[in-house]
C-alpha cells in the first residue's frame, strides 16, 4: 500500500514538469516571490529570537549586577546562544556579505556581516584577556537586522502589490471551439484565429475581434475607465478585461508578447529599471558607500585605540559605525515611491514609462494638444440640426440617403438618426466631394455642401444664415433639399470629447500655458479652442512640423505634448514629457513617456497630479536617508552609540523610507 | 542590437542592484543596463555578438542568480 502511494506520487511529480506544460510550472515558480522572501524572513527572524531573547536577558540582568550564571560560563553560553543565530539564521546575509567582500562587490550585507563577525570574535578573544566580550552584541546585531529586512520586505511587497496584482491579471484558461467543439484550454495554447468562447463574468483570455455576440465588458483593470464597455461584431477586445452580462464569441488577434497585457507589463517593468535624474548622485554615494563606510570604521577604530588607549571601547565603535551606515536607504528612496506611483497610475491606466518624466513634468509651463483624436475624438458627429418643414421627416430622408454612402459625414448623420427602417432609394449617386442624390418616393433628394447646391441650381437663401452660423463654429454644412427646395441643414462636427473641457479648464486653472495645434483651418481650429476653452491655437499646421512647433515653444519653456503617438511620435519625443494617448488596443507604446490607457483627458491632469506627488515623495524620501546618515555617522564616529541601538536606528531608517513611499497612495490625484 | 530582460533571483539590496547593473555594463558591447531591485527585473540593451552567456556570468560574479532570460 505504502509503495503505491509512493509511486503516485512519483507519476504526479513527473506530470508536473512534463514538457507540455512548461507554463504552469513557470507561473507557479513566478507568482509569490515576495510571499516566500516574507516567509523566510519570517522563520529566520522566529529562530534567532529564540537565540537572542535569553542572550539579551543574560546581558542585561549582569549588567543590573544580577548573577543568572556564574562568570566563567558567561561568555561561552552567549558564544553557544549566538552561533546559530548568525550563522543558521543569518547564514544567506553572511554568505551574501562574505562573498561581497571577496569579489569586491560590496554590499548592505558586507558591512552588517563585518560587524557581527568582529563582534562575534571579541568573545573568542575574551578568553585571552585582552578582550571584553562583545559576542552578546553580535547576536543581537543579527536579530534586529533579521527583524528589520521581515518589516521591510513586508512593506516593499505593499509598495508592489498593484504592479503584481497586474502581473497575475492574464486569464489561465480558455474556453475555444474546435472542430466544433468546445475544449478547455491553457490560456497559454491559444493560437492565432483560435474562437474563444466567453461567458458572462468570465475573462477574456486574450486580445482579439468579436466574431459573434454582443456583451458589456469591464476593461477598468487595463484601461481604467470604470464604465463597462459595449462590445458587437467586429469590435475589439482585450485580453485580461471581463466579460459582464452576454455571450461573446472571440476570435483571437494577439497571443502571447503581442498582447495588450503583455505590453503595459513590460513597459511598467521596465519604467521600474529607468532612472529619475534627482536619484544620481543617491546611486553614485551607494556605490561607494560600502568601502568608504568600512574605511571609516578601521580609521575609527585606529583614532580610539590610539588616543583613547582602550582597544575593547575601540572595537565597539567601530562596530557601531558599520552597523548604523545605511545605503539601503538612499537606495530604496526612489525606487519604492516610483514603483507606488507606478501601481497607483496603473490603476487609472497612466503609465508612466520614463521615470524622468517624473522629474520633468513639474519644470512644465506649457502644455500642447494635438487636437484631432486627442481634444475631439477624431469622428465627426452631428452637432446642431435645422430645418424648416419638419426635423423628423428631414432626418428620415437624410438618413436612408446617406445610409448608402461610406462616408464619415454619412455615418454620423446615420448614427444621429438611428433609423429602424429605412425609406427605399433609388438612382442614389454619390458625388465626390460634394455630397450624395437618390430618389425616394419619386422626389428628387439632394444632400450636400453648398458647391453641390449651386451646381444643381437650388436656391439656399432661405438656410444662408444658418449656414453662416454653422460655418462660424467650424462645423460641415450639409443641405438637404427635396424637388429643388431646400427642407434644413444639418452641422456636422469632429465632437469634442466630453471631459475636454473639464480637463483643460483644471489646467488653466493650475496656471499652465494651453495650446492646442491642428491642421485644420484658423476658424475651425478657434471653435474648438472656444469649446474646451484652450487659450492659445497654432492652426494650419502640416502634421511633419509639429515637432518644429514644438521645439519653437520649447524656447518659452518646458512643453509637455499631448498627442495619439501614431502621427504625433515626433512631436512626443521632442517635447520635454511626451504623453501619448491610447485609443483601444493600438496605443502607439514607444511614442510617450507617459502612455494613457484610456483617451480622456483627465488622464493628463492625473498624470501631472501623480508625477508631481511622485516627486516630491522622491525627494522627501532622499531627505530622510540623507539626513539619516549624515547625522548617525558622526554620531556612531564620536562613540555616543551602543551598537545595538545603532542597527535598530539602522533598521527603522530602511523601513521609513519605505513606509513614506506607501503613504503615496494616500494623496489623491 | 539586442535587447534582453532578465530576472535576478538573491537581489535584496540598493547597493546589490547597481553593482550588478556595474558589472553588466563591463561586457564589451553592453550598451545600457539597469536594474530594478523591486521588481527583480533587468534590461539590457548589448550588441548581438554579446552572448547570453556572458550576462549570466557578470551577474553571477555579483553574488546573485539570473532565474531567467527573455529577449524583448
Amino acid at each position: 500500500m505504502e509503495s503505491h502511494s509512493h509511486d503516485v506520487r512519483n507519476s504526479q511529480s513527473r506530470i508536473s514538469e512534463h514538457p507540455e506544460n512548461p507554463n504552469l510550472k513557470e507561473d507557479f515558480h513566478e507568482e509569490p516571490v515576495e510571499d516566500i522572501e516574507i516567509k523566510s524572513w519570517k522563520r529566520k527572524l522566529v529562530g534567532a529570537w529564540i537565540f537572542t531573547i535569553p542572550v539579551a536577558v543574560l546581558m542585561l540582568s549582569s549588567r543590573f549586577g544580577f548573577e543568572i550564571l556564574p562568570e566563567k560560563y558567561m561568555i561561552p553560553i552567549l558564544l553557544i546562544l549566538g552561533f546559530p543565530v548568525i550563522f543558521i539564521f543569518g547564514w544567506q546575509t553572511v554568505k551574501s556579505g562574505v562573498k561581497g567582500l571577496v569579489y569586491r562587490y560590496f554590499n548592505m550585507d558586507s558591512l552588517i556581516v563585518l560587524g557581527v563577525l568582529v563582534a562575534y570574535l571579541t568573545g573568542i578573544f575574551s578568553f585571552t584577556g585582552i578582550l571584553e566580550d562583545y559576542s552578546g552584541v553580535s547576536s543581537m546585531i543579527m536579530a534586529f537586522f533579521i527583524t528589520g529586512r521581515y518589516v521591510e520586505t513586508i512593506a516593499r511587497g505593499k509598495a508592489s502589490q498593484e504592479i503584481r496584482k497586474l502581473l497575475e491579471l492574464g486569464a489561465k484558461k480558455a474556453l475555444i471551439l474546435r472542430a466544433n467543439k468546445e475544449i478547455e484550454i491553457p490560456a497559454e495554447e491559444i493560437q492565432l484565429n483560435d474562437i474563444m468562447i466567453i461567458k458572462p463574468g468570465e475573462k477574456i483570455p486574450t486580445d482579439g475581434i468579436v466574431v459573434k455576440g454582443a456583451s458589456s465588458v469591464d476593461e477598468s483593470m487595463i484601461t481604467g475607465e470604470s464604465l463597462p464597455v459595449e462590445k458587437s461584431k467586429g469590435k475589439n477586445v482585450i485580453g485580461a478585461t471581463i466579460n459582464q452580462d452576454g455571450i461573446l464569441y472571440v476570435k483571437a488577434s494577439k497571443i502571447g508578447k503581442d498582447t495588450f497585457l503583455s505590453h503595459i507589463i513590460n513597459l511598467i517593468e521596465e519604467a521600474q529599471s529607468t532612472k529619475v535624474p534627482i536619484q544620481k548622485l543617491a546611486d553614485k554615494i551607494t556605490s561607494v558607500f560600502v568601502p568608504i563606510i568600512i574605511g571609516l570604521a578601521v580609521l575609527t577604530f585606529v583614532n580610539w585605540w590610539y588616543f583613547a588607549g582602550d582597544l575593547s571601547r575601540a572595537i565597539g565603535i567601530a562596530v557601531s559605525v558599520l552597523v548604523i551606515a545605511c545605503p539601503c536607504a538612499l537606495g530604496l528612496a526612489t525606487p519604492t515611491a516610483l514603483m507606488v506611483s507606478s501601481g497607483m497610475g496603473a490603476k487609472k491606466g497612466i503609465l508612466i514609462r520614463k521615470g524622468e518624466a517624473i522629474q520633468t513634468m513639474k519644470e512644465v509651463k506649457i502644455i500642447m494638444f494635438d487636437k484631432t483624436g486627442t481634444i475631439t475624438k477624431g469622428k465627426p458627429e452631428v452637432r446642431s440640426i435645422f430645418s424648416i418643414t419638419g426635423e423628423k421627416y428631414l432626418l428620415e430622408i437624410a438618413a436612408s440617403l446617406e445610409k448608402l454612402s461610406e462616408h464619415p459625414i454619412a455615418k454620423a448623420i446615420v448614427e444621429k438618426v438611428g433609423l429602424k427602417r429605412y425609406r427605399q432609394v433609388s438612382n442614389f449617386k454619390i458625388l465626390r466631394g460634394r455630397g450624395v442624390e437618390g430618389k425616394i418616393n419619386s422626389k428628387e433628394i439632394v444632400i450636400g455642401n453648398s458647391t453641390l447646391m449651386k451646381e444643381k441650381k437650388i436656391s439656399f437663401d432661405k438656410v444662408k444664415e444658418k449656414i453662416d452660423e454653422f460655418e462660424e463654429n467650424g462645423w460641415t454644412t450639409m443641405i438637404i433639399a427635396e424637388n429643388k427646395k431646400v427642407l434644413g441643414v444639418i452641422g456636422v462636427a469632429d465632437a469634442v470629447k466630453e471631459d475636454s473641457l473639464e480637463a483643460i479648464s483644471l489646467l488653466n486653472a493650475k496656471g499652465y500655458r494651453t495650446f492646442m495645434i491642428t491642421g485644420d483651418n484658423e476658424k475651425t481650429a478657434k471653435a474648438i479652442a472656444r469649446e474646451t476653452g484652450i487659450k492659445e491655437v497654432i492652426a494650419n499646421v502640416l502634421p511633419e512640423d509639429k515637432q518644429k512647433k514644438v521645439e519653437e515653444l520649447q524656447k518659452q519653456g518646458f512643453v509637455a505634448f499631448i498627442g495619439d503617438g501614431i502621427n504625433d511620435a515626433p512631436a512626443l519625443k521632442q517635447a520635454n514629457v511626451g504623453i501619448a494617448i491610447g485609443t483601444g488596443t493600438d496605443i502607439a507604446i514607444e511614442a510617450g513617456d507617459i502612455v494613457l490607457a484610456k483617451g480622456s483627458l483627465i488622464g493628463v491632469v492625473q498624470a501631472i497630479n501623480l508625477s508631481k506627488a511622485t516627486f516630491s515623495k522622491i525627494k522627501q524620501n532622499l531627505f530622510w536617508a540623507f539626513g539619516y546618515n549624515i547625522i548617525a555617522i558622526p554620531v556612531a564616529v564620536a562613540g555616543l552609540l551602543n551598537p545595538v541601538i545603532a542597527e535598530i536606528a539602522m533598521a527603522l531608517s530602511s523601513i521609513t523610507v519605505v513606509t513614506n513611499a506607501n503613504l503615496l497612495r494616500r494623496k489623491r490625484i | 542590437m539586442k535587447k534582453y530582460k532578465i530576472t535576478i533571483e538573491g537581489m535584496h539590496c540598493a547597493a546589490c542592484a547597481s553593482n550588478v547593473e556595474r558589472s553588466l555594463r563591463k561586457i564589451e558591447g553592453v550598451k545600457e543596463a539597469s536594474i530594478s531591485l523591486m521588481t527583480k527585473k533587468g534590461f539590457i540593451t548589448a550588441e548581438d555578438y554579446v552572448a547570453e552567456d556572458e550576462i549570466k556570468k557578470a551577474v553571477e560574479k555579483t553574488g546573485y542568480k539570473v532565474s531567467k532570460v527573455e529577449i524583448v
